[in-house]
């Protein structure tokens, strides 16, 4: 078991050994360049719906960097890619079920 | 892919291949994180639950907060860099320079979570704060804040409440990361930050008593080094580097939604 | 992966503590939670025999209690849910049986994380120490129920328990999703890397499917209840108002405002739901093991199987909204919660039919693992018909916390989920003390159980539809339900045998340990691993060997084979799947 372990660990480092350093280099300034613009529209008198749209998506686009190469999964192998990010997606975004009920206490007038 | 490769080493002839063709804690730190992005998400749709139900949600952050979270923002992507490159380097079997990046990607948490500190603190001195937090003495309230915390008080909750969170991940994330780089001789450095962090702030700051969450990790991180004393390799700084990028990522969705979009538009 | 890690694949523990009370192995870890579980269910059914005694004679002088009052009456409710939900139908099966027959059956020395498995019982251990010190603070145990709605929750001075027990309380389920999380993970891990040569996913018996699927669930479900309860206790400790919106207690007005008692409802069924499946999958997963086995024939439809698992567990993420029809939730969400929640009989049913299917034409062996199969069949359908009615918020409107749920609920997931865990300790029994049980009280037992639990939860969908209001401690007071008195006598002495004939298991239980009829490695005949290894088990299972398996794990019945069953790891021979 252990020994499986190890090897595997093994064929992990060498995957990793292949990558160039400068790749994340660049993950870093475009992380970077995007918290940029995300400030900047943060001072920008947008409709707020809009401009959380905007933000939000932008915010995925960072978090796909992240995973994708900090995180390496872009190198890993497709199921592993395909089930995590599958559930944890259908899993958040069933989540948005909530917002209807939020937005009737506003009508709803309670305190 | 990776599959293939192993077989080649003949040790894994006694199992099925991995399906998800890497080792065991790495799987194991990827399905922790699923969970806790679970567990922040949730909090997340919380935040966006109070802000949607409430009319008026208010704007109140002033460029000083906005300044203040962006360079947070960049001392954490920075960290991120360093943790790839200790992760890099730690394949390469370069133990020296492992230590080193992941001591910079300490430094730069830890900076992140000294600036956070501050700013909460600020904050709390303003005015915007929660019901059980004592008073600031001997520093007079602004009107607006004071007024966000009477009129809104789910401003002031989700605030500190999503925030505080994400910060204890990453307090804990440079614990951890410090046991991987420094193993035993990281426990009297962190029973020092404790002392510090404890002694150094006043008694009606929420840091006083949040301070013994490091006595707290100092005693069970020596209780795993003690127990389980071994030398981390490169699997473990890689597992150590996802949970910390994860903190990282939560921050990118933290930062737009809690700070830029209550920003006091000038 | 140091050299450390090793020991314990290799040589066995020495000395009483870490063989026993701090041990790394997974058998032993899964009778610990096995254990925890019967403590955790003893203590619960005495609760419950209090509260049946209390409907009936409200005013009644017990030994040791004394009279109980409508608040302790709602005390014992509560912790009895909570005890029951998560100490005993999450843990016996997932967590007990799971732990110690998962690693086998997959031909595996261990669970990948031996020390996060360790680790993760004795976090529940404090769990639930937590929990029961409830009773034993100022003001006793809190009132809001296993399902803990805010505000009642949220504010201490709701109410006497609702003071440093609720917290407890609270802190208690927070700690038991961390030791959830970790169990979850580990099961995971292991099914994903470490099933031996041959083992193939599907190769797999319907349990370890059933396990795994279950240890998803909760992986994915248990952190959203973390969140929730987190913000529970900020909102009580911090004045913070996630959950509370303002309100009036006793004329006095609270200090929060603009909260959502909704949202903690969301929170809380987005993590029930799933919830309700982690307790009665792994009881799917025995039924199928059990009865392929004892009808000597194929599981009807593996395949259908595997995927109807996977749809509950899929679509068991889509339907919380079904226990809020009544909340004021948006009706385009009860709607579309309603037609979620409808389809999802689908699968339930498609396991139906394929355990009837695998019985139907086989040499049945009715021996007590397999009574208890039927049982929980039985009991799933009973408990599943009522569900389609509930799922439609027009039927749900006057049924919605009555009596009417309360039968729904026990039957499908309290009872048929502890006949899940009964029919395991049956049919595992051997296999884990080297004994078999007696038979013939295993029998009597079932037989008792079986019309005792009908007895006590089928009038309960009478009482609930003639408008018996459920969580009330008292209905003497209200004239037109006290016509339902007679009912509710006869559902508390159906209680008093039914509870009485457990004494009955549990001294066969013990007595068994060490007077059973010695079993055989393979006392039922049947195919999968952990049958092809000693009794009990060596420490890494297979006595330093790793299985190789040929076989899928129902071939029973084989035509033109000597015996009637293939174990797993018999040479393969001309065709195999
Ligand atoms: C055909 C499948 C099922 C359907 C359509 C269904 C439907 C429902 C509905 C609509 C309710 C809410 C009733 C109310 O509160 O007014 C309910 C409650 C409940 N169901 Fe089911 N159900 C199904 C299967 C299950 C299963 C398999 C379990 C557990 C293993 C289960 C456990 C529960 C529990 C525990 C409650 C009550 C929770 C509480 O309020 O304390 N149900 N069910
Ligand atoms: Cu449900």
């Amino acid at each position: 078991m252990d020994a499986v372990q190890v090897a595997i660990a093994e064929q992990v480092a060498e995957q990793h050994r292949h990558h160039g350093k400068a790749q994340f280099f660049w993950v870093w300034g475009a992380l970077l360049a995007i918290t940029g613009i995300e400030v900047f529209l943060g001072y920008q008198n947008m409709e707020p719906v809009r401009m959380l749209t905007i933000l939000m998506g932008l915010s995925l686009i960072k978090a796909g960097l992240i995973i994708g190469y900090f995180m390496h999964l872009k190198f890993e192998v497709s199921r592993m890619k395909w089930l995590t990010m599958c559930s944890l997606v259908f899993c958040l975004a069933m989540m948005c079920i909530f917002f209807p009920d939020a937005f009737r206490i506003l009508h709803l007038g309670v305190k | 892919m990776a599959d293939v490769a192993v077989e080649q080493h003949g040790v894994a002839a006694a199992y099925e291949p991995s399906l998800f063709g890497t080792y065991s804690k790495k799987i194991g730190m990827w399905l922790f994180l699923l969970s806790d992005s679970l567990t922040f998400g949730a909090l997340l749709y919380a935040y966006s639950y109070g802000r949607i139900s409430t009319p008026n949600w208010p704007t109140p952050f002033h460029s000083e907060s906005i300044r203040n979270a962006t360079l947070m923002t960049a001392f954490l992507l920075t960290s991120s860099l360093t943790m790839v490159l200790a992760v890099r380097a730690s394949v390469f079997g370069k133990g020296k320079a492992v230590r080193g990046w992941l001591l910079a990607t300490m430094a730069c948490g830890t900076a992140f979570v000294i600036l956070h500190g501050h700013e909460w603190s600020n904050l709390i001195a303003e005015g915007l704060t929660l019901p059980v937090f004592p008073a600031v003495p001997g520093h007079e309230a602004s009107k607006e804040f004071a007024n966000v915390s009477r009129t809104v008080p789910q401003f002031p909750a989700t605030f500190f409440g999503l925030t505080g969170m994400h910060m204890l991940h990453v307090t804990l994330g440079v614990i951890y990361l410090g046991i991987v780089a420094l193993r035993k001789k990281f426990i009297p450095i962190l029973l020092g930050l404790w002392l510090v962090a404890w002694l150094a702030t006043p008694s009606y700051s929420p840091f006083h008593y949040g301070a013994h969450v490091l006595l707290l990790a100092a005693i069970a991180a020596s209780v795993i080094v003690f127990l389980k004393p071994k030398v981390y390799d490169s699997s473990d700084v890689e597992v150590a580097g996802l949970y910390w990028h994860f903190v990282d990522l939560v921050w990118m969705f933290i930062f737009p939604l809690v700070y830029l979009m209550s920003t006091r538009i000038l | 992966m140091a050299s450390t890690d090793l020991v314990h694949a290799h040589a066995a523990p020495q000395g009483f503590i870490r063989k026993y009370i701090f041990s790394l192995d997974h058998k032993v870890i899964g009778l610990q939670y096995y254990f925890l579980a019967l403590i955790a269910v003893f203590t619960g059914m005495f609760l419950s025999l209090l509260m049946r005694i209390h409907l009936i004679w409200p005013t009644a002088q017990l030994p040791l209690v004394g009279e109980i009052k409508p608040e302790t009456y709602l005390g014992l409710l509560t912790m009895h849910g909570t005890i029951m939900v998560f100490f005993v139908l999450t843990t016996a099966p997932q967590s007990g049986f799971g732990n110690y027959f998962l690693p086998i059956q997959i031909g595996a020395p261990d669970m990948a994380f031996p020390v996060l498995n360790m680790l993760s019982f004795w976090t529940t251990f404090v769990a639930f120490v937590v929990l029961i010190s409830a009773f034993f603070v100022g003001g006793g145990a809190p009132l809001h129920g296993w399902t803990g709605y805010a505000p009642l929750s949220a504010l201490p001075n709701a109410g006497p328990g609702q003071q440093l027990g609720a917290d407890l309380w609270i802190t208690s389920i927070a700690i038991f999703c961390v030791a959830s999380l970790m169990g979850a993970l580990n099961f995971i891990t292991t099914t994903l890397d470490l099933r031996a040569k041959g083992m193939t996913l599907m190769r797999m018996p319907l349990t370890v499917w059933a396990w795994f699927i279950t240890a998803i669930l909760g992986l994915l479900a248990f952190g959203v209840l973390l969140s929730a309860g987190i913000l529970l206790l900020l909102d009580r400790n911090l004045g913070t108002s996630f959950y509370v919106p303002l309100v009036v207690v006793n004329g006095q007005v609270m200090g929060h405002r603009g909260g959502s008692p909704l949202l903690w409802q969301h929170l809380f069924w987005f993590f029930g739901h799933p919830e309700v499946y982690i307790a009665i999958l792994p009881g799917m997963g025995v039924a199928s093991q059990l009865i392929s086995t004892f009808s000597r024939k194929p599981i009807f439809g593996y395949r259908a199987m595997v995927y109807a698992l996977m749809a509950i567990g899929f679509m068991g993420f889509m339907v919380w909204g079904h226990h809020m029809f009544m909340s004021g939730m948006s009706p385009y969400s009860a709607f579309a919660f309603s037609l979620m929640t409808m389809a999802i009989g689908v699968p339930s049913a498609i396991k139906t039919f394929n355990w009837l299917g695998t019985i139907w034409g086989g040499k049945v062996r009715l021996y007590s693992p397999m009574l208890f199969a039927i049982g929980f069949v039985s009991l799933f359908v009973s408990g599943g018909l009522s569900g389609p009615f509930l799922a439609q918020p027009v039927l749900d409107i006057p049924l919605h916390d009555t009596y009417f749920v309360v039968g729904h609920f026990h039957l499908i997931m309290g009872v048929a989920a502890i006949f899940g865990i009964f029919a395991a300790t049956y049919y595992w029994f051997p296999k884990m003390f080297g004994r078999k049980m007696n038979e013939t009280l295993a029998k009597v037992h079932f037989f008792v159980t079986l019309l005792g639990t009908y007895a006590i939860f089928m009038p309960m969908h009478y009482l609930g539809m003639a408008g018996q209001t459920r969580r009330y401690s008292q209905f003497t007071e209200v004239a037109y339900q006290t016509k339902l008195i007679p009912l509710q006598t006869f559902m508390t002495y159906a209680a008093f045998v039914t509870i009485a004939v457990q004494l009955v298991f549990l001294f066969n239980l013990f007595w068994s340990m060490k007077k059973g009829e010695k079993a055989s490695d393979n006392p039922w005949e049947a195919t999968t691993l952990e049958w092809t290894t000693a009794t009990p088990p060596p420490h890494d299972n297979f006595g330093g060997r790793t299985p190789v398996v040929n076989h899928g794990p129902y071939e029973y019945s084989v035509p033109g084979a000597a015996r009637d069953y293939t174990m797993q790891t018999d040479p393969a021979t001309a065709p195999v799947d």
